[in-house]
């Protein structure tokens, strides 16, 4: 056991924060961090310059073009990209659909999609959930009929982030419906600029538009488009959850949170003291901290166990759900204390060129909106009870 | 930075369990335990020593083979593990800790404690000082060369057989200043103790000093240090045994859920109690990630150190009684019953709050040392 990092481990942290200093635009961060609304483009700039550096995919493998980083890599870097105020590095390509093509891909489909999802040429969305299929995810009805040469395909995907960007989506589709829901699923890889896919977009409470439906009427997909097995798409949907995903526990985005949380509260005056020093609602932060603070050395052991082969299936479901519940707990403390100033809600200040006074100090307009929109932590990837029956049934084996 | 034990501590903790399995793996119910004159098992304790399980306690520096925040922690998870009662916090971690914070030469004691020879107790608790570091009311006076000590210290560890007591007596100043007091020792038993059981299978005492000759080991700066090192190093250690208590009573529980039956079926089959069965278990690996991040820094600078151990001893406290309450409720009336072996860990669980302050304290000690 040794908690402290190793030379070569702070001057990678060096490298990465040096890094970004010259690569993520000033303009870029800056609207990340005063929470205003990003375009397409300023995602993939900085996902571009990620991927010319060679540090965009550090969960593939090296010779596919990943980063060969260790684990404690992946946090440091992880966590110095969200200091940095950077837009989130889109995962659907990345980290879902790139592992999945990786095990299970054609030598073609290898050599067709991973170089193009390294280059930013296709934005990939994921299409599993649909209107009457959330957690019992296998009842799903979007059917694919097999036309010789093509599936045809008819139904709705719901929830899909950031669809409108995208260019290509990946979808669980029904191809036999006479057997177990679980076996007569296939994974297809579509393009949304087929004729017969539309995106229409889905507004959350947060009054912002983030996720979509996304409709399919009698598209045509080419059946070279089927990832691995006709059928055996659940294998695959399965996999994803298993596969390490570093970032689960949302770790770095807590951390930053309660940071900021702990110099507002130095600012507001509640009776005449700091927040800080209010005696109950320090020990709320404190008590937040710590566990944050384990949370974190639980994400790092739960992955340096998964570097080592040890198969993390149950702990990132108890990582998610606890990680949720933390980060959920940050933006309620965040909201809590700023009191009054929750309340106004300009929806223009989020938008780019928006040069007006704000009301109160310009951090307090986006906090109510973020604690509303991140309920959607314990219930999105799988919600948190979803995952304690996952935990259950692999843990005690009842 | 990684999380693997070294070689030598993995056959380290893998000898202490396999002594501790050979010597409490029979023991039906814990609560055998209060019966034992002692207060613990002394043929326990002379082998602990031999296997290297109180050396594991103690600093190279005093002839001890370890002594670091991660020995404490492994072998005090296993302490937890068996419930077991012989004087390793008392002896092992506090008064040795102690020694080593008085800057003088105690080679001697040390040794005996090694040995397993010794048994020395730490008396720094008061009846009203409850988790106060300075409070110190038993005072100390100097007349010609000699120091005299007056006054009431309450549960005291093992107390009753200790043949010598490290004592914390006011020499000047208030009772809750943090100068003026000096750490004693005392090697006669010229004092009226009152021994008794804790309710989680304990051996403490009320020990009552009237003019009792004592001699200096440190005073001032040195002795409040030597106070707060003490604590810590307990806390320390008391959160680790919790994380060894928690697992045993998470397995227990697992068990039970699997072979009692109501309505037909097996009760673990119910979505109800499996989901608080993962939240044990979320939070179990929470506490553990903190004791863990308290051990791997215990020897950074005192800021950081006292930070995360009292990180950990609150988190602890929280959990705790969480994993004590939910198990007991899980089992439904059998967790109830003196016969059932659950009883003695979910006691202790909850009195290691009480120990070396609760959550509460230590919430305030985490805002005072991350400078809130």
């Amino acid at each position: 056991m040794d908690f402290n990092f190793t030379r070569e481990e702070n001057e990678f942290r060096e490298e990465v924060i040096n890094w970004l200093k010259e690569n993520l635009p000033h303009n870029i961060s800056e609207k990340v961090r005063s929470y205003k609304r990003l375009s397409k483009e300023d995602y993939e700039i900085f996902m571009k310059k990620l991927s010319q550096k060679g540090w965009l995919a550090i969960n593939w493998p090296v010779e596919y073009g990943g980063t060969g980083w260790s684990t404690i890599q992946k946090h440091i870097f992880e966590e110095e990209i969200v200091k940095a105020n950077a837009p989130r590095i889109v995962p659907f390509g990345l980290n879902m659909l790139g592992p999945v093509l990786i095990e299970y891909g054609s030598k073609k489909q290898k050599e067709f999609y991973l170089p193009r999802i390294l280059s930013c040429e296709d934005w990939w969305a994921q299409g599993y959930s649909e209107p009457g299929s959330g957690s019992d995810l296998a009842s799903l009805k979007t059917i694919a009929i097999d036309k010789g040469d093509h599936y045809l395909v008819n139904g709705q995907k719901t929830w899909t982030t950031l669809g409108h960007f995208a260019n290509k989506i990946f979808c669980l589709v029904k191809t036999n419906s006479k057997c177990k829901p679980q076996e007569g699923i296939s994974f297809l890889l579509i393009d949304i600029k087929s004729s017969g896919v539309e995106v229409k977009p889905i507004i959350t409470l947060d009054g912002e538009h983030e996720v979509n439906e996304v409709w399919f009427t009698d598209v045509k997909v080419p059946k070279e488009n089927l990832l691995g097995e006709e059928n055996k798409g659940w294998t695959y949907a399965k996999y994803l959850l298993t596969h390490e995903r570093t970032g689960i526990a949302g770790v770095p985005y807590s951390k930053s949170a309660i940071e900021h949380l702990k110099k507002i509260s130095s600012t507001i005056y509640n009776n005449g003291i700091p927040l800080i020093k209010d005696p109950i609602f320090s020990s709320q932060i404190a008590e937040l901290e710590i566990d944050i603070n384990a949370m974190e050395i639980f994400n790092l052991r739960t992955v340096s166990a998964a570097s080592e082969g040890k198969a993390p299936a149950m702990e990132s479901s108890l990582l998610k759900i606890k990680g949720s519940i933390i980060r959920q707990k940050t933006c309620d403390l965040l909201r809590k204390a700023i009191g009054p100033m929750a309340l106004p809600y300009i929806s223009e200040q989020f938008d780019e060129g928006w040069n007006e006074e704000p009301i109160g100090p310009e951090y307090v307009g986006k906090i109510a909106k973020q604690y509303f929109i991140n309920r959607k932590i314990s219930i999105y990837g799988g919600s948190n009870e979803i995952q304690k029956n996952i935990v259950a049934k692999s843990a005690f084996k009842l | 930075m990684h999380f693997n034990l070294s070689e030598e501590r993995q056959m380290l903790k893998d000898t202490i369990d396999r002594f501790l399995s050979d010597h409490y793996g029979k023991i039906k119910n814990h609560h055998e335990n209060s019966k034992l004159i002692e207060g613990f098992n002394p043929k326990i304790w002379n082998e602990s020593s031999s296997i290297g399980m109180i050396s594991g306690l103690i600093s190279p520096k005093y002839k001890g083979l370890g002594g670091t925040g991660e020995d404490i922690m492994i072998i005090f998870e296993l302490i937890g593990k068996y419930l077991c009662v012989e004087p390793f916090l008392s002896t092992g971690v506090m008064s040795s800790t102690a020694l080593s914070s008085c800057n003088i030469n105690v080679e001697q004691l040390m040794d005996d404690i090694i040995s397993g020879k010794k048994i020395i107790s730490f008396a720094h608790s008061e009846v009203e000082s409850r988790y106060d570091d300075s409070y110190v009311n038993v005072k100390a006076t100097q007349r010609d060369d000699f120091w005299y000590i007056n006054g009431t210290k309450s549960f005291v560890l093992n107390g009753d057989q200790a043949s010598v007591l490290l004592v914390s007596a006011r020499i000047n100043g208030d009772t809750l200043d943090e100068n003026g007091i000096g750490i004693f020792k005392i090697n006669s038993k010229d004092y009226e103790i009152r021994p008794y059981n804790t309710i989680d299978g304990y051996r403490a005492s009320e020990i009552t000093f009237n003019n009792v000759t004592a001699s200096l080991m440190c005073k001032d700066e040195i002795a409040y240090n030597c106070i707060l090192e003490t604590n810590y190093a307990a806390a320390l250690a008391v959160s680790s045994e919790a994380i060894g208590i928690m697992q045993k009573c998470f397995d227990l529980t697992v068990d039970y859920l699997k072979t009692r039956t109501q309505f037909g079926k097996t009760i673990g089959s119910f979505q109800a109690l499996q989901h608080r069965m993962v939240d044990l278990m979320i939070e179990i690996e929470q506490a553990k990630s903190s004791v863990m991040l308290a051990a791997g820094t215990y020897e950074s600078e005192k800021n950081i150190k006292y930070r995360n151990v009292s990180a950990a001893k609150n988190l602890i406290g929280r959990v705790g009684k969480l994993v004590a309450e939910e198990c007991i409720q899980l089992h439904g009336g059998i967790g109830m019953t003196w016969e059932y072996n659950l009883q003695n860990y979910a006691k202790r669980l909850i009195m290691i709050d009480h120990l070396m302050g609760d959550s509460d304290h230590h919430i305030e000690k985490f805002k005072k040392f991350s400078k809130y």
